[in-house]
């Protein structure tokens, strides 16, 4: 996926921050025992709020210290935990269909490359799929969906959105309780239908120039309602923030709040004042954005 | 039945004004109008009904059955329609079957100011909000005189108007538009509350 989700740091307490660190470390120190050197490829913010999400509220959760794969100086705090190992495999299972339509849709060196990377990941997503057999039929078919929707250049907002909206949503564990399961879904359903089109917006000019499919270019031909997508936005955040209020978190509970009253707002305004490049290279922990 | 006061977030030992306060804001945050056309408001409700029922019992444990002093409550009603098929549709959505919905609808071909309120109705439901807007946009264009279609476009204009819990600012600006859209309905409530 791409970092959209990230907390913001303005706003976020120390103990929470502690909390962002402790389990991004242990999402890369995860993936480094799945995928090996690819790990760092994979890593991002939008899985590490996912394995927030799917955290158990309760009980106790193990965070050792080990040295960091990338800089072996730094000590780091990691956590373990089972909703990290199942963030890592949903990872490596959605990197994996997305390089496979890289290969289909790339060409030249874009297409060498990720034809390596898919052949590094192999083993690993073959075991992710032993793990979450469930989540990778769901993710096949609804970027094959997405693929179609591309090539009829489908333009909906909503219905390229949503096959993205319902492949996130598929990454939820499976719970008994019907009512905490419709949350979480309109929850992560939202996420989804807020990355995807807020990566459309990012890729606009882009898509324009090279003539690529992107829906919000052909929702509005000529010139682009930033206050309609804007609002369309917001009200998927609303929504979004509405289902997490009904969840409970347990101590994950002010980070997850943060992340959903600040930080996506504030990537958005970011996206839309055409800033988010500065902005998407600095780590949390160290800069503050606005 | 659950720990009133676990259900509160407050200690036992907590005092009458402290769990006054976190009464006040349970109840702000799960109050109906933050759930307005919301598809979780079923679970919302539940939680307020909870809310309710706890704050309830501690102040008749504390008091010995003295008055309560809560002041929200939930009830809505739903609009009755003449249509029939238009009925069905309706029910199917209230349901929470959108397939069927969406199979009625696309059976009737005449697309009236109706057939559009229901299509939105049918792609909020699936999170289709930009959809869900072009279709009330639609249907207020139509019938431009229909309160339960303004309501429904105002709601989508406002981003949901969802200000959650602990902004001051937004919230009254939440309760000033419910406040205008109830001057806007004759009626107690729209359809989907």
């Amino acid at each position: 996926m791409f970092g959209y989700v990230r907390p913001f740091r303005g706003e976020l307490k120390c103990k929470d921050l502690e909390l962002y660190r402790a389990t991004y470390c242990g999402l890369c120190r995860t993936l480094r025992r799945r995928c090996g050197i690819m790990a760092p490829m994979i890593l991002n913010y939008d899985f590490t709020f996912l394995a927030l999400l799917t955290a158990p509220e309760k009980g106790e959760q193990v965070t050792c210290r080990h040295r960091c794969h990338v800089l072996p100086v730094r000590r780091c705090m990691c956590q373990q935990s089972p909703a990290l190992e199942q963030a890592a495999d949903a990872s490596v299972i959605l990197t994996h269909w997305q390089l496979k339509d890289k290969i289909r849709d790339d060409k030249g060196f874009a297409r060498v490359k990720a034809r390596c990377v898919k052949l590094l990941l192999s083993r690993a997503y073959v075991r992710a799929t032993r793990r979450l057999p469930e989540f990778d039929r769901v993710v096949a078919g609804q970027l094959e969906q997405l693929h179609q929707l591309e090539q009829e250049r489908c333009p909906s907002l909503d219905r390229p959105a949503d096959t993205f909206a319902k492949l996130l949503m598929a990454a939820a564990p499976a719970v008994e309780d019907a009512g905490h399961r419709r949350a979480t879904e309109q929850l992560l359903y939202h996420l989804g239908r807020w990355i995807y089109l807020i990566d459309a917006r990012d890729d606009l000019e882009e898509d324009r120039k090279s003539g690529n499919y992107n829906p919000i270019a052909l929702r509005w031909d000529g010139e682009i309602l930033d206050e309609e997508l804007q609002n369309t936005l917001n009200h998927s955040i609303a929504l979004m923030r509405s289902a997490a209020d009904l969840l409970n978190f347990g101590r994950q509970t002010e980070l997850i709040e943060n992340v959903l009253r600040f930080g996506l707002p504030a990537v958005q305004r970011a996206v839309f004042a055409g800033q988010w490049k500065q902005v998407q290279k600095q780590k949390i922990w160290r800069t503050k954005y606005e | 039945m659950n720990d009133p006061y676990r259900v509160l977030g407050v200690d036992p030992s907590a005092s009458d004004e402290e769990i006054k306060r976190a009464y006040r804001d349970l109840a702000r945050k799960y109050h109906p109008d933050n759930y307005q056309n919301n598809p979780l408001a079923d679970l919302a409700e539940e939680k307020m009904k909870a809310v309710n029922e706890a704050y309830d019992a501690i102040q008749k444990q504390r008091q010995g059955g003295g008055t309560s002093g809560r002041s929200y409550s939930t009830s809505y009603s739903s609009s009755g329609n003449s249509d029939p098929s238009f009925a069905r549709i309706r029910s199917a959505i209230s349901r929470g079957d959108l397939q069927q919905a969406d199979q009625l609808l696309r059976q009737i071909s005449d697309h009236g100011a109706e057939w559009h309120f229901l299509s939105g109705a049918v792609a909020y439901r699936r999170g289709w909000l930009d959809e869900a807007k072009q279709h009330y946009r639609m249907a207020c264009q139509m019938d431009p005189g229909n309160m339960e279609y303004r309501q429904a476009l105002a709601a989508m204009e406002q981003s949901g108007g969802y200000s959650g819990y602990g902004t001051s600012s937004g919230l009254a600006d939440c309760c000033a538009t419910y406040l205008c859209l109830r001057c806007l309905c004759p009626c107690d409530g729209g359809f989907f509350c």
